[in-house]
């Protein structure tokens, strides 16, 4: 009972309260107040502690009672739990006691039992019931005695108002509290406000809250805020709605699915434009006008206005003097913009474009001009159009150094040849002498003047003879220069000196044959050929018995002769002239004779005695042809500084066409056994390619340039005349117009 | 500058100095490092005189400054460094020149005698002093290479190979100064290019263009082998009748592809030889089998072999001289490769005293020593020569000698360095 007793400390404090406030209350009224205490006392236990606690509490709030009726919500609601019952008598409980004192003041002891009912007065728009007159103007009573009636319909009679004006005057005068002092017209009282009610009619007056203690700026709590939560905003558990899926939706569903199986549900049809609701108008029309109509492209969209088209742009957009400058020096087509960005305060003062008309003008005839043709452009990649070729390193071995220098010549040396065993090179030059040379130590073994400008020496190619021929003016001269072994030189006499007796009979003819007389013979010259005209090439066969000779004539059918060493005997395999003869070769093991043109290759079968091939060079003037070991492929250098690769199983085109020399190419060279080829020019260099030939048909041949060597040095605008291979080594032997002869390993 | 911790080393006696870690300046190089040696020495002994020192950080000759080498050889600077040091070599020197009337296309010189093959068809026989002796004529065309066989006394028989294809054998007595054709030693089909006679004199052998080692007996008798010689050709037969017996080969080792450019003996039971099919073979001379293949890229000029280190030193037609182990069975392994000359190396030798020096001639006209343990730079350029040179060789007796397409036969002295011969 320790909170009973507290709350009766508490409330004799109010008590003292509101003894201050309310002065005329009599002793009368505290007995009855007594009283009032008393009856509650009567009632049990449970019940007074909460009417205890609903005086407290009316007598906490009471200051404001009548006045205010919702400004203690909060405590309201603590106390919610307990006395919701109490809830609707607390309300009036709130305007009683005071009124209900002043009643009993002039009633004396009707009073407690109106208290006993507590609901008698209870009213929502009626405040005070203890007059029943309503909410009437109280003007309708002035003239009577009495003021209203009370609930038991007797008369409530105006208090005898004895106070004239001078009363009125002198309470107005010496009556302290006369400011506070309020007539109040339906009871015709009195009524002085307390300190608390004048406070609060103060607070309201100046549009305050009732309340002192309530706070109206009270920090808010956004639940609902961008921040993630630790903690739901609500402990609830979630509902199980929420995670059961529906039984109703399924149900809805079931059905659907149900009907769209039955075909109930179809789906919704398109709109069947078909039916005339458009109408082609083009449908008949031609089909190039159509194609035009499709093809077309829009006009290319002006550029937006940028900011140095502002009438007033930012600073860095106007020109500085230098651009200024810079801008008028320009042709118009220059120009980064057609006008100088200007600067005006307002756009009212900008003024006329001068050029306006200008302008619109070349606008129109952009628009006019502007192409409306789709350019069907192919997106290729400058890069892929370069075939992906090795690495010259990958390809080696291959010349790349000068290693000797064959010295010894005083004219250009015009050919060369190395001889099948790769042990002696053959050189023809035009100070009239043909050198024999060791080629591993650049010695000149041998010196043959034969009294004229070399054209071409060309060695055997059969290693079991050792005879080299050599065309000078107008005789083809075979050496047999005796730089093998004894067996090699024997068996080359043999070939040399037989069939010897058919030689008168064969004597009519263009050609004449001769051996070698006296000094000749020392020198090695064994046989000698005298042609009608000058020979400019002379090209053995592979198997070393026939000889094949060139001399070019416009004129003549007479161009190209066939020599067969053994039985000395020539022959003229053309009837007719089908252009000027630069080179012959043999196919190296078919009966193929290569005859290089002008511009084109023939390719004879000499068993069928007929034309197999002619290949266009695409040049103007073929200067040397070579054939490919293998027999498959030609290549031909021409005097318009191009180096064409044929593939004879490909075209009668060329395969591929170098470019890479600056001047006439006057020699080229296969390598025996590997993939070399090279083109000797007028530049002084000599290109060596690689050129490697596949066996399968469907693969082209892989021809890369590997490497450029320079040595000789250009005399008289020749460069290097001639070119050939080691027959076994990766080297290359180059003859130039510098009277020298040099080896690149 | 930083220092560095160095130990010093030697193997010569003489030059020994205390085994105790001096600091040395990082950036000192050869002659500052010689200074410090003499200067140690010349404390030791105070009738020392000046040498010049070479060093070696871990057998590799100091050229540069010392932190270079040991960046560029990866040798930690924070250890000591141990240092070996020998006597400097000194440069060869020349002394005599001999003239020829043609190209020398081999040199092959003893103790006393140099014998020299020319491209004029002759072999000429030179004191070391450099006086012409004796004019070997007889072959019909270039000698390729010449040999010394063995002396006995007065007597000696050399060999001399030529492009006619025969090897001549000749017996010369250097009192009398005279030259005799013993055995003209027929059945090349190409011209001789190599010829070389094994370590007991009784053997040679010889490598021709024609692809083919033979084996010859060396030792003269008064018969001649019969040769199945066609009899239609009596001119020829005339000329070989004046050159002594005919001779027959012993053996024919045949397997390589192209010519054979150089030929020698390991030892007497061994045979290596060079080709131009980029090969070297060892030979197994008892059963004429061929025992290891050693495969370059290039064709081969000449190989040397050293039986001080066991290593094959090869020219080629490249610019290198590179270094082999001729005991490796799949041997394509280049120990090591010399590059200098900027020309086909024609010759190189082993020094015959020293391990680790070779020489070597080039058709850039130069003449280089060369130290192993210096793999970057020669020891020495000898440029002597106006032109090609086809061969160089060396004498114990500390002479190198060197001829080549300007038909001169140079000789240099040497120090024949016995200081470190042992090392």
């Amino acid at each position: 009972m320790e909170e009973s007793s507290s709350r009766n400390m508490r409330r004799e404090e109010a008590k003292k309260v509101r003894q201050k406030t309310v002065k005329k209350r009599s002793t009368e009224e505290e007995e009855e107040e007594q009283d009032e205490i008393f009856n509650f006392n009567k009632k049990p236990a449970e019940e007074e502690e909460e009417e205890e606690d609903e005086d407290l509490s009316d007598s906490e709030d009471s200051v404001f009672s009548g006045l205010e009726d919702s400004g203690s919500d909060s405590e309201d609601e603590e106390e919610e739990g307990s006395n919701d019952k109490e809830d609707g008598d607390d309300e009036g409980l709130k305007t009683g006691p005071e009124e209900s004192e002043q009643i009993e003041e002039e009633k004396g002891g009707v009073t407690h039992k109106k208290q006993e009912d507590e609901y008698e007065r209870d009213s929502s728009d009626e405040e005070d019931i203890r007059n029943t007159v309503g909410n009437i103007p109280m003007e309708w009573y002035r003239d009577f005695p009495h003021i209203g009636y009370d609930l038991d319909g007797k008369k409530i009679y105006k208090p005898i108002r004895n106070k004239d004006e001078l009363d009125e005057f002198l309470d107005k005068m010496e009556n302290p509290d006369y400011w506070r002092t309020v007539h109040d017209k339906q009871t015709g009282s009195d009524i002085v406000l307390s300190d608390e009610q004048v406070e609060l009619v103060n607070r309201l007056q100046r549009g305050q809250f009732g309340d002192v203690n309530f706070n109206e700026y009270q920090p808010q709590v956004e639940f609902f805020s961008g921040d993630l939560m630790v903690h739901p905003v609500s402990n609830r558990p979630a509902d199980k709605r929420s995670f059961i899926p529906s039984l109703i939706e399924k149900e809805k569903v079931s059905k659907l699915v149900h009907a769209i199986k039955m075909g109930w549900i179809k789906p919704r049809r398109q709109d069947d434009d078909s039916r005339g609701r458009y109408y082609d108008l083009w449908t008949n029309e031609d089909s190039s006008i159509l194609a035009k109509h499709r093809m077309h492209l829009p006009a290319p969209k002006i550029p937006l206005p940028g900011h140095h088209e502002s009438y007033n742009p930012p600073p860095e957009y106007l020109f500085t003097d230098e651009e200024r400058a810079l801008w008028e020096q320009q042709d118009l087509s220059d120009r980064k913009f057609p006008f100088v960005p200007q600067r005006f305060s307002s756009l009212r003062q900008v003024p006329a474009f001068p050029r306006f008309i200008h302008e619109r003008f070349e606008r129109c005839l952009d628009l006019y001009l502007c192409p409306r043709q789709r350019k069907m452009r192919v997106n290729v990649n400058p890069e892929d159009l370069i075939p992906k070729l090795p690495k010259p390193k990958d390809l080696q071995p291959f010349p790349t150094t000068q290693s000797l220098v064959y010295r010894g010549h005083s004219g250009l040396v015009r050919s060369i040849s190395v001889s099948p065993s790769g042990q002696w090179l053959a050189s023809g030059s035009d100070d009239g002498s043909v050198r024999f040379w060791e080629v591993r130590s650049s010695r000149c073994m041998k010196t043959v003047q034969v009294g004229g400008a070399v054209r071409s020496v060309a060695w055997n190619p059969n290693p079991s003879v050792c005879l080299l021929a050599v065309a000078l003016d107008s005789v083809v001269l075979i050496l047999s220069p005796s730089l093998a072994d004894r067996q090699v030189v024997s068996s080359s006499e043999r070939l040399l000196s037989g069939q010897q007796e058919e030689e008168p009979a064969e004597g009519v003819g263009p050609v004449t044959w001769s051996e070698g007389e006296g000094e000749e013979l020392n020198q090695g010259i064994r046989l000698k050929i005298q042609h009608p005209k000058a020979v400019h090439q002379v090209a053995w066969h592979a198997k070393g018995d026939y000889l094949a000779s060139v001399m070019p004539d416009h004129s003549s059918h007479l161009q190209v002769f066939i020599h067969q060493v053994s039985r000395r005997r020539s022959q003229n395999p053309f009837r007719k002239n089908k252009g000027l003869v630069q080179c012959v070769s043999f196919h190296p093991v078919r009966p193929y004779f290569f005859v290089a043109t002008q511009r084109s290759v023939r390719i004879y079968n000499l068993v069928k005695q007929e034309m197999t091939k002619k290949l266009q060079a695409n040049s103007k003037w073929i200067s040397s042809m070579a054939v490919h070991p293998g027999g498959d492929h030609v290549v031909c250098g021409s005097y318009d500084c191009r180096l064409s690769w044929f593939d004879l199983d490909l075209s009668t085109k060329p395969y591929k066409m170098l470019r890479h020399h600056k001047k006439a190419v006057r020699g080229v060279a296969y390598h025996r056994l590997y993939p070399l080829f090279a083109s000797a020019s007028d530049d002084g260099s000599v290109i060596v390619c690689h050129g490697t030939v596949y066996n399968d048909l469907l693969q082209n041949p892989l021809i890369v340039p590997v490497k450029v060597l320079r040595g000789h040095v250009i005399t008289h605008d020749l460069g290097v005349l001639d070119v050939t291979f080691h027959p076994t080594q990766p080297w290359i032997f180059s003859s130039g117009s510098d009277a020298t002869i040099r080896l690149f390993t | 500058m930083s220092q560095l911790q160095a130990r010093f080393f030697t193997e010569n006696k003489r030059y020994v100095v205390d085994d105790v870690p001096f600091s040395i300046p990082a950036g000192a190089e050869v002659l500052d490092l010689s200074n410090v040696i003499n200067k140690l020495l010349e404390a030791k002994n105070a009738s020392h005189s000046k040498v010049e020192f070479d060093f070696l950080v871990r057998g590799q000759f100091l050229r540069t400054s010392l932190s270079t080498h040991m960046e560029t050889e990866g040798i930690s600077t924070e250890d000591v460094v141990e240092i070996e040091y020998v006597e400097r070599i000194t440069a060869p020197e020349p002394e005599e020149c001999m003239m020829h009337d043609d190209w020398i296309s081999s040199v092959d010189a003893d103790a006393e005698w140099i014998l020299t093959g020319s491209y004029d068809k002759t072999a000429r026989i030179w004191s070391v002093e450099g006086k012409a002796v004796m004019t070997v004529a007889g072959h019909t065309d270039v000698v390729k290479d010449v040999a010394w066989v063995k002396r006995d006394g007065l007597t000696s028989l050399l060999l001399t190979a030529s492009l006619d294809q025969t090897v001549l054998l000749w017996e010369w007595n250097s009192e009398r100064n005279k030259v005799k054709a013993r055995h003209c030693c027929r059945g090349h089909t190409g011209s001789v290019d190599t010829v070389a006679t094994d370590p007991t004199g009784s053997k040679f052998c010889s490598g021709s263009w024609d692809k083919m080692l033979k084996i010859w007996s060396a030792v003269p008798t008064d018969e001649a082998d019969e040769v199945e010689e066609p009899a239609d050709r009596p001119r020829k037969k005339q000329k070989t009748q004046q050159l002594g017996l005919t001779r027959t080969p012993l053996m024919t080792l045949s397997g390589h592809n192209e010519a054979v450019s150089s030929v020698l003996w390991c030892d007497s039971e061994e045979l290596c030889s060079a080709s131009w099919d980029h090969t070297i073979r060892v030979w197994d001379v008892e059963t004429g089998g061929m025992k290891t293949t050693l495969t370059g890229s290039k064709v081969f000029n000449c190989i040397s072999y050293s039986p001080l280190c066991r290593r094959l030193a090869s020219g080629s037609t490249d610019r290198h001289i590179r270094l082999w182990d001729p005991r490796t069975k799949d041997g394509s392994l280049v120990l090591l490769s010399l590059t200098s000359h900027t020309g086909w190396v024609t010759a190189v030798k082993w020094a015959p005293s020293h391990e680790h020096q070779l020489v070597s001639g080039s058709l850039d006209n130069l003449v280089k020593l060369w130290d192993t343990r210096s793999c970057k730079a020669p020891l020495y350029d000898l440029a002597a020569h106006e032109d090609k040179v086809f061969c160089v060789d060396w004498t114990e007796s500390g002479l190198m000698l060197s001829g080549g397409a300007d038909n001169k036969l140079y000789t240099y002295r040497y120090s024949a360095c016995q200081t470190d011969a042992g090392a």
